[in-house]
């Protein structure tokens, strides 16, 4: 029985062991190749860095206005997010807690607008963003996440959070002679912290890793996101140059994981509930 | 809580400067003070980008006016989409370089201006005609080539000594560089070296360059994708045969680099490879010795594949105007001499001056003559139609099929030609 | 004079209530029911992007698509590649689940880990798949296959191949949501139930198929949904690995979508492509909604 169990116990060590080489190998092999030439990339595959090419790192700067890129992709995940949650929470707690005529049937249409791809209105987008003259702006990427199926969802958190609040609260600050909109700044909205932040996780996620709207929406490198410009590592004959490619997803990769690494019960979460909307 | 409030207003102005940002761009530039000229090209090679901006900054001077230019540089795998894209957005270039095969849809598309007026003081007859005959339609000049430039064959002199192998140089001066010997070679090569014969034009030639890669062999043996008068060729005889010699040298003799393999010949890792003038400076670092030779030649002779690219105006730009006279400046005879070393001129009175020979220091006079001059002379540019986007996305799933062992040659072409057929009618 | 302040009052709380949700509203009619109407309108034109032309023709988009080989042909690569991630996601991930959900040692490790793709982006995880999946023999895969003794191939590159290589590459992207999910439904089993099962004397097998699976059902059939619908809308990791090659074996539905509107500019053809889309995704939806609602009565 015993030695059945510590059988048991290794055989479990292994199979976790497995588990975790196969998803840690393709972000080893990624950090390491990026320290390698184009030629060595293509030789055996090692676990160090061959020529350990540190000026990887610096030539991506000089082929593509990566820092650029970089700052484009935070202004926009910084913007969206922040539009999200106001707009968000602002309906949200609408929804949940004040009465006005025709409120379910609304929340309800708001409601369809979670489960509408983005791929399904790429095109009308498009045309809609040419006539806005947002086109090759950033512009858009700030405004989809705010508004399309990530800004719905968002609505929806806000407005199952609300939902549960008590009425003593609101009915002493009404007592108190508060206005609604001092009740939601004073009251509601601080006390929405835990949904602040997964919304919060969701979209900036949402926005660093989306890729078919700037894809369509920009044209203009200057202009690039990080998804956009991982791809875009080529030569001027549209060679792809791979040690770079490599360096530059290494780059765009390590934020975030870092960002895991502090607050990965929280984003995991978070990520379970888009999971089961 | 105050810190939230201050970072949600601080984010509701950054909304409203973002906003305000984006009407600024589309309001009209003021006459006076610099004028914003943006021109897209697919290079993003500074040097080449600097001799650009330098013609722009010439003729600013030339017209007492100050330019800003801003060189927008598009990938070439995606030129076509984005620049289409682009020129419907609200930052659409003013000026920029149109491919050869998608020239007869972006001037139906209306967004080539009329250059014609702009380019009264040309003298034309310096053009050769087969140059511009893409770029005129009923008379009239919508777009100018900068770049004419000839597909010729690069190789590794050092593995060709390796292999104890006579080289294309030597081959072609004593007449004996045809296609079946350009294949008894690439195969010697991967036989006696390990390292393969062959690599096709910037590693494209399964995808987005394989009317690059199978024209040349194709029209040596008088075969044809499609001709002027829209018939389709590719399932002829002729272009049959070619296309078989290319697969065999892929699946039997196993000499040319396969589909989704990475060697390279610039790393030297191949042979022989078929680049343009344009590409010569990736050899720069002389890890190899390495020669040019003119493509080989078939029982219908030498056809050279020629890659034209032209530049245009914006005929739906903020300055179509300028835009017109710029272009005309920049491919006036003296701009095309100075770029000639990078993109040959489909000017005749260059082509033929001694200046040319000598432009790229790279390449001897000598190459410069037999590989690209004399290309130019008997090469053609590659077939191109009004649809072309729509065939070579939808012919791309069929030529697929073409990169197996098993692959029967003339069905997959009659049905490459079924495809063409569809749109070129 | 009460009735009054009362009736002032609910007017003020209407009035707040409307300008509260009007943001969300007007942008969500601005970007999700004009670009809805406009599909409906577009798939009735004759659409041209690079020409700007736009002319009413009918139901000939409608006609066409069925006549367009291509079209059934991403239908069918559509299907395939949502066979093969379903499953796989299900099987795989629900094992994992079972096996670490116990909670001991290097468990929360191996949680943490399996996560990672999951908030990478796509493009990245597919450039370094790509990589990984290189033909020859010092591709990572292939070099550890051929150590194996197994052989080699050019995964993307080989009709027969090139689809199972896309479906693996995103399952494992995915995988670690999913696990998340089933240990959080696995922590949830009644453990009375399990226990009473175990002293009956039923077995590994007889357990998991005769009382944990009908307990995780729930859980079951919406990721299942949430994974379909999913798949229907892969997009990044087909353009970076694949390009819809080879042979168009790897082309599925958005990214004929992307094709037909922004290369061949057919935006026409295109939007009546996304109407398509549009209603395969309402069904699953619908469908959806109705198994979380018994969802939530199992939970309650």
């Amino acid at each position: 029985m015993r030695t059945n169990h510590i059988l048991g116990e290794s055989v479990r060590l292994l199979v976790l062991g497995a588990i975790a080489i196969i998803f840690i190998y393709p972000f080893w092999w990624m950090v390491v190749n990026s320290l390698n030439s184009a030629a060595e990339i293509f030789g055996k595959p090692r676990l160090l860095p061959v020529s350990w090419r540190w000026t990887n790192y610096l030539e991506i700067f000089q082929v593509q206005p990566f820092a650029r890129h970089y700052l484009n992709t935070l202004y926009v995940a910084i913007l969206g997010t922040a539009g999200n949650i106001i707009v968000a929470s602002l309906s949200g707690y609408a929804f949940a807690r004040l009465r006005f005529p025709g409120r379910n049937g609304l929340f309800l249409l708001l409601l369809t607008g979670m489960m509408m791809p983005i791929e399904v209105e790429i095109i009308p987008l498009y045309f809609e963003m040419q006539k806005f003259h947002a086109l090759d702006t950033l512009t858009p990427l700030v405004l989809i996440p705010m508004f399309c199926s990530q800004g719905a969802f968002s609505a929806f958190m806000f407005r199952q959070f609300f939902v549960t609040m008590p009425d003593e609260l609101e009915e002493a600050a009404r007592l108190d002679g508060l206005h609604p909109i001092g009740i939601y700044t004073r009251i509601m909205f601080p006390l929405s912290q835990p949904i602040v932040a997964s919304a919060a996780i969701l979209t900036f996620l949402s926005i660093w890793n989306s890729y078919l709207e700037p894809l369509v929406f920009l044209s203009d490198i200057q202009k690039f996101t990080l998804p956009l410009s991982l791809a875009n590592f080529n030569d001027s004959y549209g060679l792809p140059q791979w040690h770079l490619q490599l360096a530059a997803t290494t780059l765009s990769v390590i934020p975030i994981m870092a960002v895991y690494s502090f607050f990965q019960e929280k984003i995991c979460d978070a990520m379970v509930n888009t999971g089961m909307k | 809580m105050k810190k939230m409030t201050a970072l949600l207003l601080s984010a509701c102005v950054a909304m409203g400067s973002l906003a305000a940002q984006g009407t600024k761009e589309t309001a009209p530039v003021a006459p006076k003070g610099p004028v914003d000229i943006k021109i897209s090209t697919w290079t993003s090679n500074k040097d080449q980008i600097a001799i650009l901006d330098s013609f722009v900054r010439e003729f600013a001077q030339k017209k007492g006016i100050e330019i800003h230019a801003d060189f927008e540089t598009i990938t070439f795998a995606e030129y076509t989409t984005k620049l289409s894209l682009e020129l419907q957005g609200n930052s659409a270039p003013d000026a920029y370089w149109v491919l050869e095969n998608t020239a007869p849809a972006f001037i139906a598309s209306g967004y080539m201006a009329d250059l014609t007026d702009a380019l009264q003081a040309y003298d034309y007859s310096d053009f050769s005609q087969p140059a511009m005959g893409l770029w005129v339609k009923n008379g009239r000049t919508y777009g100018v080539p900068f770049s004419t430039s000839p597909f010729f064959v690069l190789y590794n002199e050092d593995l060709f000594a390796k292999a104890g192998q006579k080289t294309p140089s030597e081959m072609a001066s004593d007449g004996t560089w045809t296609w079946e010997n350009f294949r008894k070679t690439s195969k010697a090569i991967k036989d006696a070296t390990g390292v393969y014969g062959f690599q096709t034009v910037d590693g494209g030639g399964y995808d987005a360059r394989i009317l690059h890669n199978l024209i040349p062999i194709v029209r040596a043996y008088g075969g044809d994708a499609w001709d002027d008068q829209g018939n389709v060729k590719i399932n002829s005889k002729e272009s049959v045969a070619a296309i078989k010699l290319f697969h065999d040298m892929v699946y039997e003799d196993g000499s040319v680099v396969p589909p989704g393999d990475q060697s390279d010949f610039y790393a030297g890792a191949a042979a022989m490879t078929v680049g343009q003038v344009s590409r010569v400076s990736k050899l720069a670092d002389g890890s190899f010795k390495w020669g040019m030779a003119p493509m080989p030649s078939g029982s219908a002779g030498s056809s050279a594949v020629i890659g034209q690219a032209a530049i245009a105006a914006n005929a739906k730009g903020k300055n179509v105007g300028l835009a017109k006279e710029l272009v005309a400046y920049m491919t006036n005879k003296d701009c095309v001499a100075r770029i000639a070393g990078i993109w040959p001129p489909a000017r005749k009175s260059v082509l033929e001056s001694e200046g040319f020979l000598s432009s790229n220091k790279l390449v001897t006079p000598q190459q410069m003559k037999t590989a690209v001059a004399a290309s130019i002379k008997s090469g053609r540019v590659l077939p191109s139609h009004i649809k072309y986007p729509q065939i070579e996305v939808e012919s791309k799933m069929v030529w697929d099929k073409l990169w197996n062992k098993d692959a029967d040659v003339q069905a997959i072409c009659d049905e490459v030609a079924k495809v063409y057929t569809k749109y070129v009618k | 004079m009460q009735q009054s302040s009362l009736r002032s009052q609910q007017r003020l709380e209407a009035a707040t209530g409307y300008t509260f949700i009007a943001p969300q509203l007007i942008g969500f009619a601005l970007f999700v029911l004009a670009p809805l109407v406009m599909i409906f309108v577009y798939s009735f034109q004759q659409k041209n992007l690079l020409f700007g032309t736009s002319e009413f023709a009918g139901l000939a988009n409608y006609k066409e698509l069925f006549k367009d080989d291509l079209f059934w042909k991403t239908m069918g690569n559509t299907l395939v590649f949502s066979l093969g991630v379903v499953p796989l996601n299900l099987v795989l991930s629900l094992a994992i689940a079972l096996y670490v959900g116990g909670g001991s040692r290097g468990v929360g490790f191996v949680r943490s880990i399996i996560f990672l793709p999951a908030i990478t982006s796509g493009v990245a995880w597919s450039i370094v798949c790509k990589y990984l999946l290189q033909g020859g023999d010092t591709g990572p895969i292939n070099w550890f296959l051929l150590h194996l003794g197994l052989s080699a191939h050019n995964w993307l590159f080989e009709k027969g191949w090139a689809m199972g290589s896309v479906i693996v590459s995103r399952v494992l992207k995915n995988l670690g949501m999913n696990v998340l999910i089933f240990i959080g439904a696995v922590l949830n089993m009644p453990q009375d139930v399990i226990e009473a099962g175990k002293i009956d004397g039923a077995g590994h097998a007889r357990l998991f198929w005769k009382i944990k699976l009908p307990l995780l059902m729930p859980s079951v059939l919406m990721v299942m949904i949430v994974t379909v619908i999913g798949s229907m809308r892969v997009f990044d990791t087909i353009k970076l690995m694949t390009d819809g090659g080879p042979e168009g074996s790897t082309m599925v539905m958005v990214y004929y979508i992307y094709h037909k509107a922004f290369k061949m500019f057919d935006t026409g053809f295109a939007s009546t492509l996304s109407i398509v889309l549009f209603l395969i995704v309402l069904v699953l939806t619908l469908l959806q909604w109705s198994v979380r609602k018994k969802v939530s009565y199992y939970e309650n």
